[in-house]
């Protein structure tokens, strides 16, 4: 699957003593800044030398501003709220149907033949393109966008899972089928460890293309969300409070990616791996 | 050798072969089923018939050829700009490690944003129309592209590079022969990948931001409730994704694979 962003994290300090550990760490930290304040001051370079309308560009200092008054107004952490409650239901929802899913049809050669091609065709047809027809469904309403999330993020899952369960050798259940274990057995000691770095694999890639569904949804359903605070600042023209949401959405999805699914996949991989070297 | 096993295994072979198409067929059938019995209002589920003569209406007025012609020339746009920019966005940064390095947590940003968020900002910028479609096309399968390549370039072992060197090739001699037949792999990959990201991010583009395209053609759809044209214009967005795949990107990726000979690496991948 992709291997996008699946690159590991550059210089961790191993095997350095606790306070080494914490003062490189934060070395490391800082050095991450380093080219977001450089992108700062050329953007505040071109907003003083462009004089740009208001309409077009804003300094960063106005987006630091307009942000933290929504945030001290408590409305920003609404719309956060919003989106992160929708993306992690949605992606327990995907979990609870497609781990399953993709076990049963990655058990049996025939079912999985017979679902690769439909799943792949799914995957074409991004969870927005429904948007339309799940409106006339539901309406503007929350449910409308989970509805979308969770297609865009089942897919991905049932689809590595049972790829990873495929891939599976089945010497090993059978070794441990003819020590005497039960179906259940085989599952949960054999298939499951087996399979679960690609459906870590599955997960990730399902979480990058429903974030942007959620907000790309968000966009369109207009019931609060991050999609819908920078959209809905398009129509006002608070290009302000655009690039400040863009910056929150982008912060979010790294803090929950690289803090959350990435070390989970890290686990799995070093734990059960045998994807990769 | 026995016929009634003969036949048994033609069968077999034969079910074999027509698995992928069970899931579609099922699907169908649920449809009609569920039609035929609780005869929901043509905007909640149309027949399947409405949806088939939609499609043949749309085709033979042009209208469909036109939006799936605007949509699949900014995909074609969107993505060589991507793939180029990004391919020697990568070497550049790829071939320098202290570069890479400084670079990447901005990378790590951008790429975190890239595609349908800059749709609000961009509308205010360059407006609604065929540069914004192309400009979050750009802006996805860049990100993609470039990490990927920029991964490739790193992964190449240093060893192969300067024994090229040694012999007397030339840095250009070497990028050519070494560094990219090395990284074409994860180049592809990055380019598979981020071409299923950019389809959705132009799918999602044109539901607002565009004239004309299948997203635009969905969009207007639902405006008038024509559930019938929405799944039409989903079957064919579904239908124009997999043949992209299967028949331009996967071929190429086979024949690189095979040409420079890094299966086990790339295997592992999958």
């Amino acid at each position: 699957m992709s291997t996008a962003s699946a690159r590991p994290h550059a210089g961790s300090p191993s095997g350095l003593r606790p306070g080494l550990l914490v003062a490189s760490r934060w070395l490391g930290n800082v050095k991450i800044l380093i080219p977001f304040a450089a992108l700062v001051v050329i953007w505040s370079a071109i907003q003083a030398v462009g004089h740009f309308p208001e309409r077009v560009l804003v300094s960063p200092s106005r987006v630091w501003d307009t942000m933290l008054l929504l945030f001290s107004h408590g409305i920003l952490v609404e719309y956060i709220r919003t989106s992160i409650a929708m993306i992690f239901v949605a992606t327990a929802i995907s979990l609870a149907i497609g781990v399953p899913l993709g076990f049963l049809v990655g058990s049996n050669r025939y079912a999985a033949r017979a679902l690769e091609t439909f799943l792949r065709y799914l995957q074409g047809i991004s969870g927005i393109a429904w948007l339309p027809l799940v409106v006339i469904w539901f309406g503007f309403t929350h449910l409308t966008t989970l509805a979308i999330v969770i297609y865009t993020l089942a897919v991905p899952i049932i689809f590595n899972t049972m790829t990873g369960v495929r891939a599976v050798p089945e010497l090993y259940a059978l070794g441990l089928r003819s020590l005497g274990a039960g179906r259940l057995r085989v599952i949960r000691d054999v298939y499951l460890p087996g399979a679960l770095p690609s459906i870590m694999v599955g997960l990730r890639l399902g979480m990058g293309y429903g974030w942007r569904a959620l907000i790309a949804a968000e966009m369109l359903v207009r019931q609060g969300g991050l999609g819908d605070l920078i959209f809905g600042a398009r129509t006002s023209g608070q290009i302000d409070r655009i690039i400040g949401g863009m910056i929150v959405i982008g912060a979010l999805y790294i803090i929950i990616d690289r803090l959350l699914v990435q070390p989970l996949e890290n686990l799995t991989i070093a734990r059960w791996g045998l994807l990769r070297k | 050798m026995d016929p009634a096993s003969f036949a048994g295994r033609a069968v077999s072979r034969l079910a074999w072969k027509a698995m992928p198409a069970v899931p579609f067929v099922v699907v169908l059938l649920a449809w009609i089923v569920l039609w035929e019995v609780f005869h929901p209002s043509k905007e909640t589920l149309p027949p399947i018939r409405d949806v088939l003569s939609t499609i043949h209406d749309l085709a033979a007025s042009g209208q469909l050829a036109q939006n799936v012609l605007a949509s699949v020339y900014r995909l074609l746009l969107g993505s060589v700009l991507g793939i180029l920019t990004g391919v020697a966005g990568g070497f550049l940064v790829g071939l320098n490690r202290a570069i890479a390095q400084m670079l990447n947590p901005l990378v790590v940003f951008f790429n975190a944003i890239s595609g349908i968020v800059w749709l609000p900002l961009m509308i205010a910028w360059i407006g609604i129309g065929t540069a914004l479609a192309v400009f979050l096309i750009w802006n996805t399968v860049f990100f993609i592209v470039f990490q990927n390549t920029v991964l490739g370039v790193q992964l190449v072992p240093e060893a192969l590079e300067n024994g090229v060197r040694s012999l007397g090739g030339s840095r250009w001699e070497t990028l050519r022969s070494v560094t990219l037949p090395g990284a074409l792999p994860y180049i592809l990959t990055g380019i598979r990948s981020g071409l299923g990201f950019g389809w959705r991010a132009l799918i999602a583009a044109e539901l607002v931001g565009a004239a004309s395209g299948l997203g635009t053609m969905i969009f207007d759809a639902a405006e008038f409730h024509r559930s019938d044209i929405i799944i039409t214009g989903c079957l064919i967005i579904g239908a124009i994704a997999m043949a992209v795949d299967r028949w331009l990107l996967l071929p190429i990726e086979r024949r690189t694979v095979r040409r420079w000979g890094l299966i086990s690496d790339a295997e592992a991948k999958h």
